[in-house]
């Protein structure tokens, strides 16, 4: 930490011109037109209107973030401690090579294929009622927000268990071990010896999960009905549909905001954390 | 394995261990047990590559149906009459792939030389407004990209940079950003400090130690950072159509039109195609990256 | 590894430079069937009558949004002083049309072109209000309408009123996608709105007047409690897809997707339309030529064969049943009786006159939908 600011800027400058001249030039543009009035001047209407038509969808959106980045930390956790810790060489081999597919799916085909597997009379009923297992009355639809859920997670599960499973394996393998010879449990090798070591990369992954749900726009628009949506369709809809720059991009600053402060949770915990070692 | 962001084993780690009792196992029934857990295996694995290809069978299936409708279950006529259209002589179907391939891979690059200097210096080194700055790097996800895109293109235009493969790259490679500067931040911030400082003490340079000791074990996390910067290349479409098109066409954006418009065939073959890179370049990544893994262990 | 990496970039490189004497540029929104229409069909035809010409055609997505990026990208390039456009051609919606007109970014072209006057609907001069006289030749007509099952459905509806009353007694088989997810959702609810909120008349010709859509209160809360037993669908295509998996037994489509489903086997083959009275809402495609487009002769001369009786015969309604864009009486004698009575199996000529209405004029148009979101979806 000794070494002069100044040189860390000069790193930093090439990344921080790129989004600049990228990102916070061509952003400024049409950012401002979302605080100002149709007259000019400053305003804070485009929030007001942005807050009356779309209260339910932020609350919404955020539901479905927060509980998919949830879903998605418990399964890759789950995964990924199989991974490392498993001591079924046949299971540990086919989930390595299993469950990295979905990662090489684009949003906008991962969502189509939900839209076909998850309907009520889709691939995934199908089977189950084929199999017997379940009345074809039964069958109801999983396309609304659970198939949104379903599908982020889907999705971004091996994002994180790349990640983490990476972290994990390269941990010290003799500390796990002499953990395992004390006769502790795999699941508590997992929670209290493995998982604190890697809590930093699982943090990272999670939080550019959880960003990048908040980002997609093909998931909410072809998995589930428009009512209630999520922010990427309604300012989708705000564009297209009447060229209202200006409330998309107020719903632009209200996603900015949700995403910096899972961020801000994030490097407050780094920031502890680094005091306290 | 790749995604390596290695958090190195610390002296917490033994300190819990010590906290660990010892809870025996009981060893009646052990064979009862651990047949019932085989199945359990079996069972808990079938459910899991279900859940994981189910989808993507809906992909297959529909890349080869050529009639599929109510009631029947599955596609009522087979046939490669899709993949002849996608492929035809006017679709250039081809084309489009080496061009996004292409592009994802100096997208990569370009991410990665600019996102390594800048995460080693958010990792280590002392910067103002280092949280501000993090945050800063998350503000391509969070914005409508056609109100910001075309401002790009305003700004490309009077540049002369539309309908270029660089304008692309750079319009790609800021959207990566997200990932490579994350990423990176974290896999140094996880490099032992007291290796470097070994290094250091045994007379090295600073650029020195850079280059053999934080870079290569920093490696994995960035390598891992490379393969998202590229699916996320590989999949973008508002950008492309914004800054290359018409002279620059991508394959995400045949794929995108034919999706949103319900052209199940043409999108799932196009999928499958777009398939083909994303899993060669990780291959790449980890031969690269297991060479690399191994040549530390001989150190 | 980065080897591979910079043999990749050099190919890139050398692939921008496509040399052709003469290339153009076609941008479409819609459907990808639209790009595959001018890619295989129309592009090889003008190619074969202009030798060293290249027709490139890209497309833009569906819906509104298509056109809203060929209009931000005419807009952009206009705003950054080039000289000429990216595109030569572009095929677009009509509430794009309108503002591409106003703000000066498409020319006046159809007194120069020999089929400017063959197409004389309403729709060929005005686009949602806005004047667009001389700017736009329709591509070819759409039109909305509710698709149904025949197996499922003995007699279906002919009024709004009577759908409303069946969707009472058969709750969740009815199915369509809001406002946000596709204009097929969109139309439905105009259509609603000119069914139950008053003067329709006044909503497709003006004047505008604000206060008129205090008078659709009633007919708004009519729809949220009828939305209650029917599915909310995901996009224009997630209606279709419902209805190919038995989902829902009916719910509103574009004839021309419809059709197109069909003929890809992704609707079962008794699947009928059906246009509501007092009407649904159609509009055409337009094609225009930018202001700055670099091909300006080159462009009109595609359109011209765009819109000449036998590609409009041939390729539009006999390959993909779609409207023709210009008056259909120019078409007789280009089309045999077969195709002719396959256009109109389902929906009649004397149906499409007297129910197929046009989108409410702009400023209607984007109160309704805001109404909606206030008083239905939220």
């Amino acid at each position: 930490m000794a070494r002069p600011s100044l040189f860390g800027l000069l790193l930093i400058a090439p990344a921080l011109a790129m989004i600049g001249a990228l990102f916070l030039y061509p952003l400024g543009f049409s950012l401002a037109s979302a605080f100002t009035a149709p007259g000019g001047g400053f305003s804070l209407m485009h929030f007001d209107k942005a807050y009356e038509l779309y209260s339910t969808d932020i609350l919404f959106t955020l539901f479905i973030v927060i509980t998919s980045t949830i879903l998605t930390g418990i399964l890759s956790v789950t995964i990924a401690g199989i991974l490392t810790l498993g001591e079924t060489p046949w299971l540990v081999a086919a989930l390595r090579n299993l469950y990295r597919w979905p990662l090489f799916i684009p949003f906008i085909v991962a969502a189509q294929c939900m839209r076909t597997f998850l309907a009520k009379n889709g691939l995934m009923n199908n089977t189950i009622v084929g199999m017997g297992l379940m009345e074809p009355l039964q069958a109801t639809s999983l396309l609304d927000w659970r198939g949104i859920i379903i599908t982020f997670v889907w999705k971004q599960v091996p994002f994180v268990t790349l990640m983490l499973a990476g972290a994990m394996a390269s941990l010290d393998r003799a500390t796990i071990e002499a953990g395992r010879n004390l006769g502790a449990s795999r699941l508590r090798v997992l929670i209290e010896l493995v998982l604190p070591q890697v809590s930093q990369t699982l943090l990272v992954g999670l939080v550019l999960s959880f960003v990048t749900m908040l980002s997609v726009l093909s998931v909410p628009m072809m998995v589930a009905g428009s009512q209630p949506t999520m922010l990427t369709v309604d300012m989708a809809f705000r564009i297209n549909s009447y060229g209202d720059y200006a409330t998309a991009n107020a719903l632009g600053v209200i996603s900015y905001l949700i995403s910096g402060m899972a961020a801000w949770i994030y490097l407050r915990h780094n920031v502890k954390r680094e005091a306290a070692a | 394995m790749t995604g390596n962001l290695h958090t190195l084993p610390s002296a917490s780690g033994h300190t819990r261990l010590r906290n660990l009792r010892a809870e025996a196992p009981s060893a009646s029934g052990a064979r009862f047990w651990s047949f019932g857990g085989t199945v359990l295996k079996i069972l808990g694995l079938a459910v899991f590559a279900f859940l994981l290809f189910g989808p993507l069978a809906n992909l297959v299936l529909w890349s080869v149906a050529e009639r599929w409708y109510t009631p029947f279950k599955l596609p009522v006529s087979y046939g490669t009459r899709y993949w002849e259209v996608v492929f035809r002589p006017t679709g250039d179907a081809m084309s489009s792939l080496m061009t996004s391939v292409s592009i994802a891979c100096l997208t990569v690059l370009v991410a990665l030389a600019v996102s390594v200097p800048a995460g080693y210096a958010l990792a280590r080194l002392k910067l103002p407004w280092r949280t501000a700055l993090m945050i800063l790097f998350l503000l391509p996800q969070a914005f409508p990209s056609v109100a910001i895109y075309i401002n790009v293109a305003r700004v490309f235009y009077s540049l002369g940079l539309t309908g270029t493969i660089t304008g692309v790259v750079l319009v790609h490679a800021a959207h990566g950003l997200v990932y490579s500067v994350w990423i990176a931040a974290a896999a140094f911030a996880a490099v032992d400090r007291d290796l470097e400082l070994a290094a250091r003490n045994i007379g090295a340079s600073p650029l020195r130690t850079f280059f053999t000791i934080t870079l290569p074990l920093a490696m994995p996390g960035i390598m891992a950072s490379a393969i998202f910067v590229f699916l996320e290349s590989l999949d973008e479409f508002t950008g492309t159509f914004f800054v290359g098109v018409p002279q620059v066409t991508t394959l995400p954006l045949l794929l995108y039109n034919a999706s949103m418009g319900g052209n199940y065939q043409i999108a799932s073959i196009t999928a499958l195609i777009l398939l083909v890179p994303s899993v060669l370049f990780m291959i790449v990544i980890e031969r690269f990256l297991k060479a690399d893994v191994l040549s530390k262990v001989g150190q | 590894m980065h080897k591979t990496l910079f043999a990749a970039g050099l190919a890139a490189a050398l692939l921008t430079g496509t040399a052709h004497a003469q290339t153009l540029n076609v941008a479409t929104a819609g459907d990808q069937n639209m790009v595959d229409y001018i890619k295989d069909y129309l592009g090889p035809l003008f190619e074969k009558s202009h030798p060293g010409v290249k027709v490139v055609a890209v497309g833009t997505g569906p819906g509104d949004g298509g056109s809203q990026k060929i209009f931000e990208k005419l807009d952009a390039q206009k705003k950054a002083g080039s000289a000429t456009s990216d595109f030569d051609v572009v095929v677009v919606h009509q509430k794009a049309a309108g503002t591409l007109a106003k703000d000066g970014l498409i020319e006046k072209y159809t007194d120069k072109i020999p089929t400017g006057k063959l197409a004389t609907r309403d729709t060929a001069t005005n686009s949602l209000g806005t004047d667009v006289s001389g700017y736009v030749m329709p591509m070819f007509h759409s039109q909305t309408a509710i698709a149904y099952n025949p197996d499922l459905i003995k007699t279906p509806p002919s009024t709004y009123a009577e759908l409303r009353d069946w969707v009472q007694k058969n709750p969740k088989q009815f199915g369509y996608n809001g406002i946000k997810g596709g204009m097929s959702g969109v139309a439905f609810v105009t259509g609603w709105v000119s069914a139950f909120g008053g003067d329709a008349a006044k909503l497709e010709k003006g004047p505008y007047d604000a206060a008129t859509k205090a008078t659709w209160d009633k007919a708004m809360a009519d729809l949220k409690e009828f939305n209650k037993n029917v599915v909310i669908t995901p996009g224009n295509a997630g209606t279709l897809d419902m209805l190919n998996r038995g989902e829902i037994a009916m719910g509103p489509v574009w004839v021309d997707m419809f059709y197109t489903w069909k003929t890809e086997g992704k609707l079962p083959p008794n699947m009928r339309v059906k246009l509501v009275s007092p009407g649904m809402p159609g509009q055409p495609m337009y094609y225009a030529i930018p202001e700055k487009s670099a091909q300006e002769k080159l462009a009109a001369e595609f359109i011209a064969l765009a819109t000449s009786p036998d590609v409009q015969a041939d390729g539009i309604v006999k390959r993909f049943n779609w409207y023709p864009g210009i008056d259909a009486k120019n078409l007789e004698g280009k089309l045999d009786q077969a195709a002719w009575n396959q256009l109109f199996a389902d929906i009649t000529p004397a149906d499409l006159s007297s129910n197929g209405k046009p989108f409410p004029i702009g400023p209607y148009f984007n109160d309704i939908l805001e109404t909606y979101e206030k008083k239905v979806a939220n």
